[in-house]
């Protein structure tokens, strides 16, 4: 995984040299013209040219290959993406030892852009690769400047620009020589030590996300058993005192029946709540689920129609109008139900009578968008952030229902993300509520959501 | 009246079941664990058989289910199975080559079970014979 991440962005960062080198070659181009028509310096235009020229082929040359090697499975090209980074590099410091040459050698400035290449090999390729780019850039300058000294080779002035005998001048080329080298090595030294501290801590900060998922796994697996067990002895106990409290056993005396009662209903919502702690800590833990496909329309229609059966004993107007162009769906049934159940049956919960609930679904595009409003007691500003949180309450909530889990909108959201969908709320307290829904309509893993 | 066998290894679950089932007149037998339930099915003959899909370990239901399909005697015998919320999800739903019918139940109920829900599964499961 840690090769994968990495020579990923590596081929990134490449695509980004490219760009770069574009950049060159329009900065040398332009450099060029203004120079020799602007500032009227008598230059052998032609090399230079012909060295943007030669910088954009192998550029689009890299593109190419680059191109092609991004089809293949990263673990396989990482050491050809290594050796296209070493050649591209190496390439330029050819490249700009030539452009030199033919522009005053020694006496141009531009010789400082060095610095440039030296700051990119650090970046890109390893402590000891980078030292050995700066010793090759090395090696060419001083060719070039030894061999200009020695006459070997022609020496291109920048006439008007700066006198032409320094090249020749051996304290000189000796004085800019040794600054030339020893800026080339302390600037890689100082890049690849910034950089690999940077390697370091991207490498330990992946260390521990990783720990800190799996000290979350073995939490969520702990709640399971735990809730597990709890539900067992609830079931026991609500199964107990059920047929009691019915009168099933004997008539019971007002006193009986009402304490009864009393603690029948605890049970259940404690079942209740456990359930939902069950599902939510299961929910998480689920990484590899079975899709299936299977009827959107039919599932939408029976939910509306056991919501309107519902909202009617409530007193509230229920409005569904579900696209007919959706057909099928591919996702978990069983879940899909749950997250859009979840929300109706806030509505309906957090509604007072004589409101209006609107079940909409439609289908757009590349995605399912369901929406659910209500003209309820909506959500207060502040909360909405945190409504989606485990075991958040809002105040208002809160007033209509005593004890609630605070679990169905985080069991809600984490089907959602199950899906790779998404849920979000608009709302204004007092006035009402409107969630929405939104699932792709194809999932690019057929057989498990990861 | 009929006679119902529950397959359960949670005593007070039997026990709460059979309360309610006796009082409504039907005679109840209880088995606490899968091999019990299999040897009390051949001895008694039950019109129904309510079975918990998890004793000592889990799917264990399943194994009783598909041994009691297998035997001519209880071939046709309706069996209510009593399940979990996981199991509702479809993910201890195992499907094994060779087995004809893969849930070998007629219906299945999430526990904890209401005694209302309890009767009237019951009932209907009785009226289909």
């Amino acid at each position: 995984m840690e090769d994968i991440k990495s020579t990923s962005s590596l081929i990134e960062r490449l695509y980004w040299c490219i760009r770069l080198r574009w950049i060159a070659v329009g900065g040398i181009i332009s450099t060029v013209v203004f120079a020799s028509n602007i500032l009227r310096m008598p230059l052998e235009v032609g090399p230079l040219y012909g060295i943007a020229l030669f910088l954009g082929v192998y550029n689009a040359a890299f593109l190419i290959i680059l191109n092609s090697l991004k089809k293949k499975a990263p673990l396989d090209i990482t050491s050809a993406a290594n050796k296209i980074a070493n050649t591209q590099i190496s390439l330029d410091l050819f490249s700009l030892t030539v452009l030199l040459h033919f522009s005053g050698g020694i006496e141009n400035p531009f010789i400082f852009y060095f610095i440039f290449h030296m700051i990119i090999a650090s970046i890109l390729l390893t402590r000891l690769a980078s030292f050995l780019q700066a010793t090759f850039a090395i090696i060419l300058f001083l060719c070039m400047v030894f061999l200009e000294y020695k006459g070997l080779l022609r020496h291109y002035p920048l006439e008007g620009f700066v006198p032409s005998t320094l090249h020749n001048n051996i304290l000189y080329i000796s004085g800019v020589s040794f600054v030339f080298i020893s800026t080339l090595y302390i600037a890689v030294y100082m890049a690849t030590s910034i950089s690999s501290r940077l390697r370091q801590r991207e490498k330990s900060l992946k260390e521990a996300n990783t720990l800190l998922n799996e000290k979350d796994r073995i939490k969520s697996e702990y709640v399971l058993r735990v809730t597990h067990d709890i539900k067992e002895h609830l079931s026991a106990i609500e199964g107990c005192i059920e047929p009691v409290a019915d009168g099933i056993t004997g008539a019971l005396n007002e006193r009986q029946k009402d304490l009864l009662f009393r603690a029948r209903d605890r049970a259940g919502k404690l079942i209740f709540f456990v359930k939902a702690l069950l599902e939510i800590t299961r929910l998480k833990l689920t990484k590899r689920i079975k899709t299936e496909r299977f009827s959107f329309s039919d599932l939408l229609k029976a939910i509306a129609e056991d919501i309107r059966l519902n909202a009617q004993e409530r007193g509230l107007n229920f409005i569904s109008d579900i696209d007919p162009s959706i057909k099928d769906i591919e996702g978990v049934r069983v879940y899909i139900e749950e997250a859009i159940h979840n929300l109706l049956a806030n509505s309906l919960k957090y509604t007072p009578a004589g409101g209006e609930i609107i079940f909409k679904a439609e289908s757009t595009g590349g995605r399912f968008l369901v929406q659910i409003k209500d003209t309820g007691i909506g959500i207060p500003e502040d909360e909405l952030p945190h409504l989606f949180e485990e075991f958040f309450r809002g105040r208002n909530a809160k007033r209509i229902e005593r004890e609630g889990t605070g679990l169905g909108l985080s069991i809600t959201k984490e089907i959602m993300d199950m899906h790779k969908g998404r849920i979000w709320v608009e709302s204004e307290e007092g006035k009402g509520a409107a969630f929405y829904l939104e699932f792709p309509k194809r999932l690019l893993y057929n057989e498990s959501l990861l | 009246m009929a006679k119902i066998l529950i397959v359960d290894d949670d005593p007070d679950i039997t026990e709460s079941m059979k309360v309610v089932l006796e009082e409504r007149g039907y005679k109840v037998i209880c088995a606490y664990t899968g091999e019990e339930g299999l040897s009390l099915a051949d001895k008694e003959k039950p019109d129904l058989i309510i079975l918990d899909i998890m004793m000592e370990t889990a799917d264990k239901g399943f194994d009783v289910a598909r041994s009691l399909r297998k035997a001519k005697a209880h071939k046709d015998t309706p069996i209510l199975m009593l399940t979990a919320i996981e199991e509702r999800t479809g993910l201890s739903f195992k499907k094994e080559a060779g087995d004809e019918v893969w849930l070998p139940v007629d219906d299945y109920v999430e526990k904890p079970l209401k005694s209302k829900e309890l009767i009237k599964k019951v009932e209907g499961l009785l009226k289909k014979r």
